[in-house]
This record gives structure tokens, C-alpha cells and sequence, in this order.
């Protein structure tokens, strides 16, 4: 009996990291929408004028989230390769302004929908796919991210809504563009793109 | 009878043509590649007509990330890309022009509480889809749920108006149409196809939407055009939930026809699998 609860100690104390590794994940996710909807519920900046300060407040939360240059490479995929170092540079900022500016603006529109976080399913060796779900009145909408392990932290590169993936979508819309054009041509297109919005 | 047998050889007939048709349309955009190289150096403004071949050419002909092999292909061939392109523009103009103000003014006047009850009410009603469908994909628990909710809802619920059988035996809905059904036993899209007002689509998924409407007891109203007034109302229901979202998404995207079309085919390629 005793030899047996050692044997089970032992085999719960080499488990024991594997289970805080299969959380951190999910937690990292969870940490930063809980502080974005934090923002969106903080009476102190109801109404239109509050609207500008939540989307500031929303752009430095993503910031910390996402993993742009991650995203910025996994988007353009093969094309990476097309653009020199300091396009690349470009493009990721650029890339990056028009996403905020997307998400920002949608989700400031929220109206206390609740973000339930589900499973978290192991992609490959150094990513992971957390699942989580907003119930609004109408439906309930899955909406999945997908994180990187780097240096240490768990960041986000990829958004999956309803099945369609964030990079996925935007790389067939870039290389449409890349296929015929060469870069510069993609940089202004966004270059006027971020200008307008 | 008559109809569902009608169903089914039309929807063969779509099918067939449709792999033949999509088997064909490669050489095509071989042909123009080739063109392509004999081009001079590319002028720095593509004039629009070389911007059509391209984003025909590239009809998300997507590759893997290959560092990790994770990324999906998710491709769909467009060879009616010209009608497509217009009935996209068409169909956008529709939107701003008449459905957005429409279901705008009618969000304005009833409250969503009865929206959300009417919408569930014509949920209701599409039971026999769900039902078939995910009999077809031999979902049978899934097809047995969409009976308890039927028959729930519609007493408990007050003729379909509350979705109880949601929040008392939390038992929600399974999606499946037709298209997925067709989806689920390996048949492919065909190639995109865009249809006025109804919006996105491919061959296969058309086919299975005609059976859908077949199954749909709204269809089934006399005279037509109180169907078809019954069926507007309903979109401009659902689309009172919605009003927004689509013009965040044109802000968000840099080419709107080739995002939605890629949306389009990753959104169905997830409601098959699951």
C-alpha cells in the first residue's frame, strides 16, 4: 500500500508540470480578453467619446496578444520570401494597423456577450489551439486562437471565426495581389488602405 | 414525389456538369499563365481586365505553410468569374440600397425580444432540413435531438416562438443542409458560383439548397408570392441582427470578392467536418 502511494506521488510529481504547461496557453488568451473586456465594460468610458479611448486602451492589450511578425509571416506564407527585410518591416506594421483598427472596431460594439474559454488542442510541438466561445442572444459564435510558444510566452497568430482563419483568408486576398505585382505595389495598396480607415 | 425525384436528377445533372466543367476550366488557366510570360515586365497599374485574369488565375490556390504543415489548402475554382464579380456588386448595392435600410427601420420599430422569437420561430420550421440532413450524414442523435426540439419547442416554446428546448434540456441545434450532406459523402464544390440576393454559393451547394427549399414548408404557401414575402421577411429578420458586420468586414479586407469567396469555402469546408 505504501509502495504503491509512492509509486503514485512520484508518477503525480513528474505529471505536475505537464498539467501547468497544458494551461498556460489557455490562461495567456484568457488573461488578455478578460482585460480587453474589462475596457469594454468600464462604465467610466461609456457612450461615443469614450468609444476613442477604448480602442487606444484595445490597440495596447493587442499589442501584448498577438505575435504580428508570426502573423505577418504565416499570411504571406511563401511570398515572405518576395519582400526585402525592410518591406517585411513595413508590411508587418502596416498589416498590423489594419487589424487593429478591424478588431477594435468590432468589438467595441459590445454589448455584454459572454466569452466562454473551452479546450485548449495542441497543433503541433510549439502551438496550440484555444478554443473559446461568445453567447449572444442570437447564437453562439466559436471563435478559436491559435498561440505560439516564444521566449517564453504564449502569443497569438492566427484568429479561427466560425472555421475561417484569419491568415487564410487575408493570404488568398495577398497573393492575389503578388502573384502578377511586386511588393511595393502590395505596400501601398495597405499603405492607402490604413490612410483611409 | 414527383419533386424530390425532379431533385434529384436535376442535382445530378448540376454535379456532373459541374466536375466536368471544373476539370475543363484548368486548361483555361494554364493557357492564360503561359500568355503571361510572353507579357513584357508588368506594367506598375494592372489595367483591370489583367486584374480579373489574376484573380481568376488565383482562385485561392492556397499552399502550406510548410515550416509546420499545419495550413490547410482550401481552393475552389471560379470560371464564371465575370458573373460572379457582378452579381458580388449586385449584391452588395442590394444590401446598402434596400436590405440594410429595410431591416434598419424595422430593428428601429420591434423589439429585439420578438426578433429573436421570430427568428426562432422560422428556425423552427426548417426542422425536416436539419432532420434529413443529418439523417442522410447518419447523424442519428443529432437527427433525434432536432425531433425533441421540434416537438419541444413547438408546445413548451409556443409554437417555436422560444428556443426552451435550448435553455431547459440544452439540447441545441445542428446545422446541416443539403450542401453539406453532399459535402459529407466526398462530392466538391464544382466551382464558386454567386447568385443574386442569395449570395455565395457553389455548385454543389446550390444543389443542395434547391433541396432544402423542398423541404421547406414556407415553400409550400399559396400563392408564390406570399412564399416568397414570407422568405423576404425573414431575411430582413435575420438581418436585423447583423447590420454592421458587413460593413466592418469591407473595411477590414483589401479585395472583398476573393475574402468572401475564401471565407465562404473555409466556413463550409468546417460545417462539413464537424
Amino acid at each position: 500500500m505504501k509502495r504503491q502511494l509512492s509509486v503514485l506521488s512520484v508518477i503525480a510529481v513528474l505529471l505536475f508540470p505537464l498539467y501547468a504547461y497544458a494551461g498556460a496557453p489557455l490562461n495567456a488568451v484568457e488573461v488578455h480578453v478578460n482585460k480587453v473586456l474589462d475596457v469594454l465594460r468600464d462604465p467610466a468610458l461609456k457612450g461615443e467619446s469614450g468609444k476613442k479611448a477604448k480602442k487606444e486602451k484595445i490597440r495596447s492589450i493587442s499589442e501584448k496578444m498577438f505575435d504580428y511578425t508570426e502573423l505577418s509571416r504565416r499570411t504571406l506564407g511563401q511570398d515572405w520570401k518576395k519582400l526585402n527585410p525592410s518591406q517585411q518591416k513595413e508590411f508587418t506594421e502596416l498589416y498590423r494597423t489594419l487589424l487593429e483598427d478591424a478588431y477594435a472596431d468590432k468589438i467595441v460594439n459590445y454589448k455584454d456577450e459572454k466569452v466562454i474559454f473551452g479546450k485548449e488542442n495542441p497543433l503541433t510541438e510549439k502551438t496550440m489551439e484555444v478554443q473559446t466561445t461568445i453567447v449572444t442572444k442570437k447564437a453562439d459564435i466559436p471563435i478559436n486562437y491559435r498561440v505560439i510558444l516564444k521566449e517564453g510566452a504564449w502569443r497569438v497568430y492566427d484568429v479561427v471565426i466560425e472555421g475561417v482563419s484569419l491568415i487564410n483568408n487575408y493570404r488568398s486576398q495577398f497573393r492575389e495581389i503578388l502573384a502578377n505585382k511586386s511588393p511595393e505595389v502590395l505596400l501601398d495598396t495597405l499603405r492607402k488602405k490604413v490612410g483611409k480607415a | 414525389m414527383k419533386l424530390i425525384s425532379t431533385f434529384f436528377i436535376l442535382s445530378a445533372l448540376l454535379l456532373i456538369s459541374a466536375q466536368t466543367f471544373a476539370v475543363s476550366s484548368s486548361p483555361d488557366q494554364e493557357t492564360l499563365s503561359v500568355q503571361k510570360q510572353h507579357e513584357d515586365a508588368p506594367l506598375p497599374e494592372q489595367t483591370s481586365k489583367e486584374m480579373k485574369e489574376t484573380e481568376q488565375k488565383n482562385s485561392d490556390v492556397e499552399e502550406d505553410v510548410t515550416e509546420e504543415g499545419e495550413e490547410e489548402t482550401v481552393k475552389i475554382a471560379d470560371p464564371i468569374y465575370p458573373w460572379n464579380k457582378a452579381m458580388y456588386h449586385f449584391n452588395d448595392k442590394f444590401y446598402f440600397w434596400l436590405l440594410k435600410p429595410v431591416s434598419k427601420g424595422y430593428s428601429s420599430v420591434v423589439p429585439e425580444d420578438i426578433r429573436l422569437a421570430v427568428s426562432n420561430f422560422f428556425s423552427n420550421l426548417t426542422t425536416p432540413i436539419r432532420f434529413v440532413s443529418n439523417l442522410l450524414q447518419l447523424k442519428m442523435k443529432n437527427a433525434g435531438n432536432e425531433l425533441i426540439r421540434f416537438a419541444y419547442n413547438s408546445t413548451a416554446g409556443v409554437g417555436g416562438l422560444a428556443d426552451v428546448a435550448k435553455k431547459d434540456l440544452d439540447i441545441k441545434r445542428h446545422d446541416e443542409d443539403l450542401g453539406q450532406t453532399l459535402g459529407s459523402y466526398g462530392i466538391g464544390h464544382g466551382f464558386y458560383i454567386v447568385w443574386p440576393l442569395l449570395g455565395p454559393s457553389s455548385v454543389r451547394d446550390t444543389a443542395g439548397k434547391i433541396g432544402d427549399i423542398l423541404l421547406d414548408p414556407v415553400s409550400y404557401v399559396n400563392p408564390t408570392e406570399t412564399a416568397v414575402g414570407i422568405a423576404a421577411y425573414d431575411r430582413v429578420n435575420e438581418t436585423s441582427f447583423h447590420i454592421g458586420d458587413y460593413e466592418d468586414w469591407k473595411k477590414s479586407v483589401v479585395n472583398p470578392y476573393v475574402s468572401m469567396r475564401n471565407a465562404y469555402i473555409q466556413h463550409r469546408k468546417k460545417k462539413v467536418e464537424e
